[in-house]
Order: C-alpha cells, then sequence, then structure tokens
C-alpha cells in the first residue's frame, strides 16, 4: 500500500524532488502531496528577470499544470502549512485542512530580508523574490524615472537590470565598499560597478539607508541615506538578501541552524527520521546555501533515500557559479576569497578589453584552489574542472584561453 | 685660453658629470666648486653609515680624473651672468664658458613647533637627514646609542624618525638594525603612500614591525618639545633624538640670486639649459617639464646627457625611467616607474597583481603593449632582479607572468632553460658562463662571484648559481652524497 509523502512548499527545488520521485518510483510506493504556497507552479525562479525583459511569465513554469494530471501527485497551490504536528505526523494548512504524512519534505524555501527602516512598507516599495513581486514592479514602473535597489548582490544586479529593461534609471546601493563582497574582490567589484555603469545602472557602494520617505500621493519618492544624502526614487526595490523560512520548527521543536534554517544532517534528514529539509529552507552542514544547485543536488539525496536508490550524502555546496549579470559575465568558483592556509592571489586585469581574472592558488603556485571572473568567463568551465589540481600550463595561458 | 666648465656642487652629478665629460673627450678645465668639507661620496650608501656597518671613508667616490680642480669645502656666493663669473666666500672669483648647477638638494624641515632653533636650523636634538655630517650627528647624539640593556630592561626613549618615505624608512631600518629603539612617525595610513597601494603599504607595514619597528602610521606630530614629540591626536611618543625625513627641497637659493627661472627647482630643457643657455642645471636641483629631483640614476642619466652635449655631441633628456630599490636589510622592496604608473595610467593595458599574504609578498606589475610600464615588488627579491631588467631595458614580459613574479620557471617551457638565459639579471651573467667558471675551478659562490660578477647584484640568483654547480661538477668532482641532488634539497629546492 502507497504511502503518502507531504511536501511543503512547490519552488524549484520541490519541484526536483517531484521528478526524482515520479521517475525514480515505478513501483508507485509513493502517494505525493505538494502544498505549494504561491498561486503558481513551480517556476524558474533564477530568471524572473528575463519576464521584466519582455518573456511572458509562462514561459518560467517548470512543468505547466502536469503534476496535477497525475494521480500519484495531489497539488494543492495558495496553500501554506502553518502547523506541523510530529507526534500526530501531520501539517495543518492555513485553511485548516490537516495532512497526515509518512515522510514529510520541507521545502519552503526563503524569504526576502528587508532591513528594518522606516518607510519599507510605502507603496513603490517591492521585494524581488516571486513573480507576484515582478507582476507588482511592472505595474509600478514609470520609465524615465529614478529607481533605487538596495543591495548590490547578485539579487540587486538582476533586479536593477529588470528595471533598466522597464526603462527606469536604477541605482544600486551596497554597503560594502564594492558590489558582490560575497563573491569578489575589490579589483573585481570596481569593474563590475564600472562595466554595468556603463549599461545605465549606477551604484552607490559604501553607503546605507536611513529611511523611505513618501511623496503627495503616499508613495515612495526618496531614499534616504546615512551620510545626510537624499536619492529620488518613485520605485524601491529590497535585495538584501534571503532568510530561511523555518517557522514551524519552532513549535514542531525541530533545531534550526545559527543562521536559521532547519538543521538536518548530510542526508538532508532533521533530527525526526521522517522529515527531511531540502533547498533554501535547509541549513546543511549548519548554514543555509542559498543557490539552487546546492538545492537539487539536496533533493536528489532525499528522492534517492525514499526510492531506495543509490544514495549518496550531500557533501557540502560548491558554490561554483557562471553568471551574465546586468549584460557583465560574472564568474566564481572555488577558494575565491583565499581562505586556505598559504594561498596566493594571482589576479590580471585587461583595462581595454575591461576583462579581470583571479586565481587562488597553493603556496607554489602550482595547486588552483578557485577564484573568480569578471568581464569574460570564457575559461570559466576549463577553471572549475582544475580546483584542487596542479596547473597544467602556465596560469596566463589558462586566464588568456578564450 | 678658454675658462672651461664650472660645476657648483660635489655629489654625485657632479662626479658624474666630470667622469664622463673626461671619457667623452674634454680636454679643456673643469673647475668643481663643493659646499661640503669633503670630497664627493655615494649618498646611496649613507644607510650603510648608520647602522654601523660602513665608516665614512669607505663612501668616497674614486678622485676624478687629472685636470679637475675640485674644491670642497668652498661656498658660492654669487653668479655674475655678465661677465661669467662665479664668486666664492674665499674671496676667489671663477670665470667660465658653461656653468653647471649641481647644487643638490636640502632637507625639508616642517614648519612645526620645536623642530628649529631660533636661527632657523634644526633644534638641538633634531636631525634633518641628508648628508654624511648628518648620519654622523645621529651616530654620536646622546640617547640614540644602542640600548644598554637586555631584552625586557628598561629603555630610554630611542630615536624616532618622522616620515616614512624611502629614506625615513630605510633610516628606521638601519638605525633599528644598529640596536637602537626606533619609532617611525607618519601621517599617511602607510609608508611611502606616493609609490605604494594600500596593500603593499599594509605589507610593508607588518614588516617594518616584524623587523622591530614601532610603527606609528596615520599620526600627524604637531610639535617637539622638551624630547617629546606631540601627535594630533593627543599622542605623545618620547624622543631623545628626532630624525626628520621630510622629503628633500631642490637648492635653488644661487639660481634665484642671478636671476635664473625657478619654480621648484631649476628650470631646465631637454638639453638641461636654464633661462640663460650658458648656464645647465643637472641633479636634483633641475626641474624637468614640472619634476624636479629624482633617485641618483636621474642625476647620472642628465650628467650623461650634458656630458655628450658639452662634447659635441647630441643628446636630449627625455625623463628619467623612475626606479626606486629601497636599501633596507631584511626589505625587497623596488618601485619602477613614477608614482602614478602602479595606478590606472590612461596608457596602461594590463595590470597583474599577486597577493601572498601569508609570506609578506606583494607584487603589482602595470604592462603596457607587454612591457612592464611600472611596477611594485615587495618580498620577491628575484622578479626584482627580472622585472628591473625588462623595465630598464624596455623588453617584452613574458607571458607566464605568474612564474615572473613568483621566480619559477616558466610553466610553459618545456625545453627547458637555454644556456644564453640570463641567470644574474642585475650583473648580466648568463647560464653558460656560471657553468664555466664552475668548471673551471670554482668551488664556492665567492669565487663564481670573482669570476663572473654573478651573485653580486641582489644576491636572489645565488640558488640558481649554486644549482649550477652541481650540475656542472657531477661529471668532474666526486659527488657527495648524490651530488647536485643533495645541494639542492640543502637548499630547500626539488632540484635544479
Amino acid at each position: 500500500m502507497a504511502r503518502t509523502l507531504v511536501v511543503a512548499g512547490y519552488g524549484m527545488v520541490a519541484h526536483r524532488l517531484v521528478e526524482r520521485l515520479r521517475a525514480g518510483d515505478p513501483g508507485r510506493r509513493w502517494r505525493l502531496v505538494v502544498l505549494g504556497e504561491e498561486p503558481w507552479p513551480a517556476y524558474d525562479r533564477v530568471s524572473l528577470t528575463s519576464c521584466l525583459e519582455g518573456r511572458d511569465a509562462r514561459d518560467l513554469l517548470l512543468a505547466g499544470c502536469e503534476p496535477l494530471r497525475t494521480p500519484r501527485v495531489r497539488l494543492r497551490l495558495g496553500t501554506r502549512v502553518v502547523r506541523l504536528d510530529r507526534r500526530r505526523a501531520q501539517v495543518v494548512t492555513a485553511d485548516g485542512d490537516v495532512w497526515r504524512y509518512d515522510a514529510l519534505v520541507l521545502a519552503t524555501g526563503a524569504r526576502p530580508f528587508v532591513p528594518p527602516v522606516p518607510g519599507r512598507e510605502l507603496p513603490g516599495c517591492f521585494t524581488y523574490r516571486t513573480l507576484d513581486d515582478l507582476e507588482g514592479i511592472r505595474a509600478a514602473a514609470r520609465p524615465g524615472d529614478p529607481a533605487v535597489v538596495i543591495g548590490g548582490g547578485l539579487l540587486g544586479l538582476e533586479a536593477a537590470a529588470g528595471l533598466r529593461a522597464l526603462g527606469m534609471r536604477p541605482q544600486i546601493l551596497e554597503q560594502a565598499p564594492w558590489p558582490m563582497p560575497a563573491q569578489l574582490d575589490a579589483r573585481g567589484g570596481e569593474l563590475l560597478a564600472g562595466l554595468v555603469g556603463a549599461r545605465g545602472i549606477a551604484m552607490r557602494c559604501g553607503v546605507s539607508v536611513r529611511s523611505l520617505r513618501a511623496g503627495p500621493g503616499g508613495r515612495v519618492r526618496s531614499v534616504g541615506l546615512h551620510d545626510g544624502t537624499a536619492l529620488e526614487a518613485s520605485l524601491v526595490v529590497f535585495a538584501s538578501g534571503v532568510r530561511p523560512r523555518d517557522e514551524l520548527a519552532g513549535a514542531a521543536g525541530l533545531a534550526t541552524g545559527e543562521r536559521g534554517g532547519f538543521l538536518v544532517d548530510e542526508y538532508c534528514r532533521t533530527a525526526d527520521p521522517r522529515i527531511w529539509a531540502i533547498g533554501d529552507c535547509a541549513a546543511a552542514g549548519g548554514r543555509p546555501h542559498g543557490l539552487v544547485a546546492p538545492g537539487y543536488r539536496m533533493a536528489d539525496t532525499v528522492a534517492a533515500q525514499l526510492t531506495g536508490g543509490a544514495v549518496r550524502p550531500f557533501g557540502g555546496a560548491d558554490l561554483s557559479a557562471r553568471l551574465k549579470l546586468a549584460g557583465v559575465h560574472v564568474a566564481g568558483f572555488g577558494d575565491t576569497h583565499a581562505r586556505t592556509a598559504g594561498a596566493v592571489e594571482f589576479a590580471v586585469e585587461d583595462l581595454r578589453e575591461r576583462r579581470y581574472a583571479k586565481l587562488v592558488l597553493s603556496e607554489d603556485g602550482g595547486v588552483l584552489l578557485g577564484g573568480a571572473l569578471v568581464g569574460d568567463t570564457a575559461a570559466f568551465p576549463a577553471l572549475r574542472s582544475l580546483v584542487g589540481k596542479r596547473l597544467p600550463g602556465s596560469a596566463d595561458a589558462l586566464l588568456s584561453r578564450r | 685660453m678658454r675658462a672651461g666648465i664650472v660645476i657648483v656642487g660635489h655629489g654625485p652629478a657632479a662626479h658624474r658629470l666630470v667622469q664622463l665629460l673626461r671619457r667623452y673627450g674634454y680636454r679643456g678645465r673643469i673647475g668643481v666648486l663643493g659646499a661640503e668639507h669633503r670630497p664627493a661620496y655615494q649618498r646611496s650608501l649613507l644607510g650603510e653609515v648608520l647602522g654601523g656597518r660602513l665608516r665614512p671613508p669607505a663612501l668616497t667616490l674614486p678622485a676624478v680624473a687629472e685636470g679637475a680642480d675640485v674644491r670642497d669645502g668652498v661656498t658660492v656666493t654669487g653668479v655674475d651672468r655678465r661677465r661669467a663669473l662665479v664668486h666664492t666666500d674665499d674671496g676667489g672669483s671663477h670665470p667660465y664658458d658653461t656653468l653647471v648647477l649641481a647644487t643638490g638638494a636640502r632637507p625639508h624641515l616642517p614648519d612645526l613647533p620645536g623642530l628649529r632653533a631660533p636661527d632657523g636650523a634644526p633644534a638641538d636634538g633634531v636631525t634633518a637627514l641628508r648628508t654624511l655630517d648628518d648620519c654622523l650627528r645621529i651616530a654620536s647624539a646622546p640617547g640614540t646609542g644602542p640600548t644598554g640593556a637586555g631584552k625586557g630592561g628598561t629603555q630610554g626613549p630611542g630615536v624616532v624618525v618622522l616620515g616614512a618615505g624611502v629614506l625615513g624608512v630605510e633610516t628606521a631600518v638601519d638605525l633599528r638594525g644598529a640596536g637602537h629603539d626606533v619609532t617611525l612617525v607618519h601621517p599617511a595610513p602607510h609608508p611611502m603612500e606616493n609609490r605604494l597601494d594600500a596593500p603593499a603599504g599594509l605589507l610593508l607595514t607588518e614588516r617594518l614591525e616584524r623587523l622591530g619597528v614601532r610603527m606609528l602610521p596615520g599620526r600627524t606630530p604637531l610639535a617637539y618639545r622638551s624630547g617629546t614629540l606631540l601627535l594630533e591626536d593627543g599622542g605623545q611618543v618620547p624622543a631623545r633624538h628626532l630624525v626628520v625625513c621630510a622629503g628633500a627641497v631642490p637648492e635653488t637659493s644661487l639660481a634665484r640670486g642671478c636671476g635664473l627661472a625657478v619654480r621648484t627647482g631649476v628650470v631646465v630643457d631637454a638639453e638641461l639649459r636654464t633661462s640663460d643657455p650658458r648656464v645647465r642645471a643637472i641633479g636634483d636641483c633641475a626641474e624637468y617639464q614640472g619634476t624636479a629631483g629624482g633617485s641618483v640614476l636621474t642625476a647620472w642619466e642628465q650628467a650623461d646627457v650634458l656630458a655628450r652635449l658639452l662634447t659635441g655631441g647630441r643628446a636630449r633628456f627625455r625623463g628619467a625611467r623612475s626606479a626606486v630599490r629601497l636599501r633596507a636589510r631584511g626589505i625587497d622592496l623596488a618601485v619602477l616607474g613614477g608614482p602614478d604608473a602602479p595606478g590606472e595610467g590612461h596608457c596602461a593595458d594590463e595590470v597583474v597583481t599577486l597577493m601572498d599574504r601569508t609570506r609578506g609578498r606583494y607584487a603589482r606589475l602595470v604592462l603596457r603593449e607587454g612591457r612592464v610600464h611600472g611596477a611594485v615588488l615587495l618580498g620577491l627579491p628575484r622578479a626584482i632582479a627580472a622585472v628591473a631588467q625588462l623595465y630598464d631595458q624596455d623588453l617584452p614580459a613574458p607571458s607566464d607572468r605568474l612564474s615572473l613574479l613568483l621566480g619559477t620557471p616558466p610553466a610553459d617551457d618545456r625545453g627547458g632553460p637555454a644556456e644564453d638565459d640570463v641567470v644574474c639579471f642585475c650583473g648580466g651573467v648568463t647560464r653558460a658562463e656560471v657553468r664555466r667558471s664552475w668548471r673551471d675551478g670554482a668551488r664556492d659562490l665567492a669565487a663564481v662571484a670573482a669570476a663572473t660578477r654573478a651573485t653580486t647584484g641582489c644576491g636572489g640568483c645565488a640558488r640558481d648559481v649554486l644549482a649550477l654547480g652541481g650540475g656542472a661538477r657531477s661529471g668532474a668532482v666526486e659527488p657527495v652524497d648524490g651530488g647536485p641532488r643533495r645541494l639542492a634539497g640543502l637548499l630547500g629546492e626539488g632540484g635544479a
């Protein structure tokens, strides 16, 4: 007799899990209940910005409504899980529906972090995570007007590119001295700022926001900084990172990580053997990861455990990434910040072509440990595959490969 | 008989000029009027005297060729350009056909309370470092002797060096090396801030601290009062002796006095002519295209241009390629190119950096069309030698920049090193020459050095030279415990 797997959340990682289970469970041992909070089935969140650039939102859907047509999968959209009762092995939704489970996978994702500045709730202020967020931004955008994006990480650059596509004049505010401080060093960050600046996206680094002020109509009108500057903006996007959605943990007595997220072991299992957590809501290795690739690997390991496939532990995240942000190629891999003891950093900047490459190497310069690329990421595949190995030729030759 | 050339000043620029004039065949009279009471000496080695490693006579430059009428301890009081005469304080007057001003520079003494005596000279306990006499005064001043107390013992207030430019850093290290208790006070956030970027500046600060120099960067002095240097932030630094290294001011009073054009220095054109074509100026007192002074290399180049011109040749001074090699034991630091070169010079097209925090090594190469346009190199003696040669001769940099900076063999070089590769960059000695000297019977580095001059510059090639010896001797000499391999192992290298 089929057992019931309840999946709380239906984002990209939950979708991956559902796909794996359908493919890996020919014996139909599992009946799936998928409870998604958003009114949409899973969609490609990574490519969100493309719908501000003219792409139809439906193109982003990962599977359309196909899972709904499978008797094995019951999909409930617009349904939020509000309570987890481990003793009875059931979850309760906001509508009061109760779903009993034999196994539960928490894939509740993350919510945007909005810094506690006065005025954050004003009309014209948005976060940047869901299709609904983007629909709101599209409706509120006024071509030609200045806009402000708070946060100069991956998401902030994405959001600024989206606003630019809507004809606005976005300006990014970042607290660190340069954009993408998590991935880039000072020089790489400066180059990135210059490159996106040339594409109509202004950047102010080393600043923090004090308050947002409303205009006569009650809608946001300006952003005030701690140095006293006021920046005009008819639209503001908060892109200051995300926080795991782990609020079910407290009442259910599940542990969370220091930086939030359901605490799980290397198989993504919580302390309750019937409950797993995957994706942005999971603290695997003690901390949440916030990228889709590690989330997919978590989904794979859980699917394998449920279907009796070959189980491989989630061995920590490879945070390597190659992206195109606001039209600029950026990549980071391995130990980008040279945290390995004794590591040496070697960087080459081509001032004419406007590209920058940094390699982090072992102390003798022979073994590649990581690196970052800005402006040109053609060398990324080769470099990433060499992490932890001795360089086959000169570092310069590897970097100049195009 | 023609009046000939009169040179005012007897520093390295003047000395070089006399040498070159004779070398290029000048047969007329040369008069040299030096204000210091000693013959020309190598100013760049003053630190060796401060550090107690050399005694003053060792700095004396070789006497110039016969025929130069050198008078030291003579001060020029005025120039009568209309009559082409130089007047001196001993009542003499010297006619000239060509007058060369090589009056050098004097140390800048900042306008701080307590630094000057009523007559304007440095106050008691204050030295503005420039001359050999200054060094001797510091060395003999009370309270500046090496601290007698052992480690942990009570130490009296020591020497405070004010200003961490090239001279200040060198002076601090030299004094520390001679056993003094040394504090280096500098208003900017890191030493040599107009030549070094922030990463290099911070590593240099750490290096100086490890050498035992107490570093006070980012601290602005306010006044010097009864043996204490007061700082703007309220700090107080006990200083029995204050050594001021706050830069130099071109010595131009003579030029001003006779109505020549003077800005910061005596203004000269590409032929080193002042506003009076019969008067030339070279060295630290001269200003060319808005830049006054420079390193001793600038002075030498100007001396060379002028010597050629005065012997009927054609030459033009095009501005010196600036190169600073810090002369401080325990610190390998070189800055090539002007102060602006390491920045985003609009003509540069590539910037390569190497940062090794663990070992305090740093490099920044600024390139233009594959050639070195500027460089900062810290803790990388081999790279200093190699890059300096590339810079000096304007040669294309090898494509394997990482190996160039780390001083390792190029990774792409599958064919191995060639026999005509230069091993010792300072001396321009090739692999083949080093091998030959080993084959001809050299048994140690000193013998190779005597035969080839290899290792006598920066010394960074010593390992290579030894390794070559191992290879050369393996056939001729009885191998000891595996010969070359063991030798390389002792040197901490995997193999030659």
